[in-house]
């Protein structure tokens, strides 16, 4: 134990202090918020009012037409080739035909510049609007304005699971969902950031050749644990500093950029929310989600972190490895699209056995786990997931070891066994 | 002396070849010992071997009496013929990394480094980078990696590679003065030249074969018995004629032969048989350089 701590002191020092590390710790959280902020930006200066003469033929549409953010409607009383013709400085000329209440069609937008999308969805929203409520009143029903505000509603549906002793308990699948995605994305993020750094280490050691003083010095074992732990613990450092970046930068911003769009979209935000966690389970619960999420990404983390390790092991240079690194992402894509199928039947075989196989179990077994799973079988997923991570760190170490002193002799079963006491 | 090390009857095979066929060798404490033999003889594996970085098919290694085990690792300095340090870290700091993973505590690693630091006058060095260094530099860096835990066993493979003159005398008189004080150590090389002064024992290996050993000053006068040097005015075949049968005349250089005395002929008959035939100008029993006798053990091999 000693010596690892030893390597693991090392393998974080030496990457916490690279240039690299720094420049890449400060520099993502700005570009990240440059990516969200960038948009809000966008949409605040969205720059001049686009004007539409509205050239209106039905007679009870320009009226009802509202300026909206970013559109200005003016009618106008010329015929469309007149209005055209005159060459007037606005965006486009709408002209709305006489029969638009039996003919939905007759209705055209000319531009001078290109139609945008944004513009078209607007004007479209309205008129669709405006004719919707004109045929409405033309039934003439009393208070049809109150009427229909009343029968405008939104269904929010509490699902719960019933439990076996009677008792019934709030579950619900838009979170869980919502969980596997970001697990899946975790895990996926996670292991391409920094099972990445775990295998260059490997190949530096190997390239640099240390590792002949390393391997007189301490079992691969030792050395493979240590660096996948040393990695670990960086990426929680970096992790944890973009978390505080983020957060104090990004309340920043929104005071800032503020503005209404970002509220609105806030409130958005918060009624989605609303909707998925309409039935917010109670706190014990959410402790056990969170409980067994950080034992199946640590878990997960370290599984694959093995698995660049052994590739880092098994071949000389950086460019060798890309190809190697495909097979071992795979699986967490396919782990995330099993998830999803898994949601739909979270005990069905499918569900049950990609959950107890390590490769896909972190993300598996955290989207059938909400669902409530019997208990051994969390257990046992726990426990192939942790044993097959000491089992790939036992063979990235016997990888580093025996690759480069075999010369090519194919180990026998008998060598293998004498390996293992070296 | 007692044998800190013991080899015994290695064998290591490998798909295609065998490595180590058969061998063993006794490493008192306080000398060195000397492991030679041509490329691809075996000399690394049978290093490897030692240093627990690879398994031998059979024979047994002893250290201090009892077998090897993977604690004894801590015992060992091991300075590597593919020599590497990591080379974005400081030079202070991976000395002291290396000797912690070799069990030495964080102050005490500090100490004596810097005792190694001042008597080398390169404190300067200690916050460099390793890419900073040039290749000697490195190399003394790693000399002192390798022996800075203080081990009553060092190995080293080629340790003048790399070298000039002046840092390769400085190392020399390191590996004499650890030796002094009671280490044993094994020393590789292909340079006989170091050989000669520096090793008590030597073992000569060629093709996974130990061919000779023994002490070092034995091994040069059994190879240098029957040996003589010869410079001569005359002809050569008039010295051929005369010497026929009596001992074997290898033209050197004109007017200079060695020659082998033949099994139960004597010196005395052979500088009588000479006198009659040539002038002697020199003639002297000739102590071969190991260079001679690893050239001629190699080949005798063929």
């Amino acid at each position: 134990m000693g010596k690892i701590a030893i390597i693991i002191r090392r393998e974080y020092n030496e990457r916490v202090r690279k240039r690299s590390f720094i420049i890449m710790t400060i520099l993502t959280p700005i570009l990240m918020l440059g990516l969200i902020a960038a948009p809000t930006l966008m949409t605040s200066i969205r720059g001049s009012q686009k004007e539409i003469l509205v050239v209106d033929r039905s007679g009870f549409v320009a009226p009802e037409l509202r300026d909206s953010e970013g559109i200005a409607f003016r009618a106008d009383d010329r015929t469309y080739e007149e209005a055209r013709d005159s060459k007037p400085d606005v965006f486009g000329i709408l002209v709305v035909g006489e029969e638009i209440l039996t003919d939905p069609r007759d209705v055209q937008l000319y531009c001078f510049q290109s139609a945008t999308l944004e513009v078209e969805t607007a004007v479209n929203r309205q008129l669709s609007d405006i004719v919707e409520k004109h045929k409405l009143n033309s039934y003439n029903i009393e208070d049809i304005d109150r009427i229909l505000a009343e029968v405008k509603s939104d269904v929010a549906l509490q699902s719960f699971t019933v439990e076996s002793d009677g008792g019934e308990k709030a579950s619900s699948s838009a979170l869980t969902t919502l969980l596997a995605y970001i697990f899946g994305f975790l895990i996926y993020m996670f292991v391409i950031l920094y099972g990445v750094m775990v295998m260059q280490g490997v190949i530096e050691e190997k390239s640099s050749k240390v590792l002949e003083i390393m391997i007189s010095s301490v079992r691969p074992f030792e050395l493979m644990m240590g660096k996948i732990i040393g990695v670990a613990l960086v990426a929680l450092t970096q992790v944890a500093i973009w978390a505080a970046f983020l957060a104090i930068a990004g309340n920043t911003v929104i005071s800032l950029v503020g503005g209404a769009s970002v509220l609105v979209d806030g409130a958005q935000m918060g009624r989605m929310a609303g909707n998925i966690f309409g039935s917010l389970p109670d706190a014990g619960y959410v402790l056990m989600l969170l409980g067994w999420f950080v034992v199946f990404f640590i878990g997960g983390y370290l599984l694959y972190a093995s698995m660049f390790a052994a590739i880092g092991s098994a071949v000389d240079a950086p460019a060798d490895a890309q190809q190697m690194q495909m097979p071992v992402t795979l699986p967490i894509i396919l782990s995330i699209i099993v998830a999803l199928g898994v949601m739909r039947e979270p005990n069905g075989a499918m569900a049950v056995w990609f959950s107890m196989i390590p490769l896909t179990s972190p993300v598996v077994m955290m989207a059938r786990i909400p669902f409530g799973i019997p208990w051994w079988q969390v257990t046992l997923s726990t426990c192939v997931l942790y044993a097959s991570f000491l089992f790939m760190v036992w063979f990235a170490g016997k990888i580093y070891r025996v690759g480069i002193l075999m010369h090519g002799k194919k180990p026998s079963l008998r060598e293998l066994i004498k390996w293992t006491k070296y | 002396m007692p044998s800190l090390l013991s080899v015994e009857r290695l064998t290591k095979r490998y798909a295609a070849h065998t490595a180590l066929d058969d061998v063993s060798l006794d490493v008192p404490e306080g000398s060195v010992y000397g492991l030679l033999g041509p490329n691809g003889a075996g000399k690394t594996t049978l290093i490897r071997i030692i240093n627990r970085i690879t398994a031998p098919d059979s024979g047994r290694v002893l250290f201090r009496g009892r077998e090897l085990a993977q604690e004894d690792v801590a015992r060992i300095g091991y300075l590597p013929e593919e020599r590497g340090l990591y080379k974005k870290m400081r030079v202070g700091e991976q000395a002291i990394y290396f000797a912690r993973l070799k069990g030495l505590s964080r102050s005490e690693a500090t100490r004596r480094l810097r005792a190694w630091f001042e008597k080398f006058d390169i404190l300067g060095w200690w916050d460099k980078r390793v890419e900073e260094l040039s290749k000697g530099m490195a190399q003394k860096v790693q000399f002192i990696v390798t022996v800075l835990h203080e081990p009553p066993l060092l190995i080293f493979d080629e340790p003048f590679s790399g070298f000039d003159p002046v840092n390769a005398n400085l190392l020399k008189d390191e590996m004499l003065a650890l030796r002094d004080k009671g280490c044993a150590i094994i020393f590789s090389t292909h340079n006989m030249a170091s050989v000669e002064e520096i090793c008590d024992h030597i073992m000569l290996i060629d093709r996974s074969r130990n061919i000779l050993s023994g002490p070092l000053e034995e091994v040069r006068r059994s190879y240098g018995e029957s040996i003589w040097r010869l410079e001569y005015r005359g002809a050569h075949e008039t010295l051929d004629a005369a010497l026929k049968g009596l001992c074997a005349v290898v033209e050197e250089a004109p007017g200079v032969a060695a020659l082998h005395i033949a099994e139960g002929r004597s010196a005395r008959e052979m500088v009588a048989a000479i006198n009659t035939a040539v002038e002697i100008r020199s003639l002297g029993e000739a102590v071969p350089s190991m260079n001679d006798i690893f050239i001629k053990a190699v080949s005798w091999g063929k």
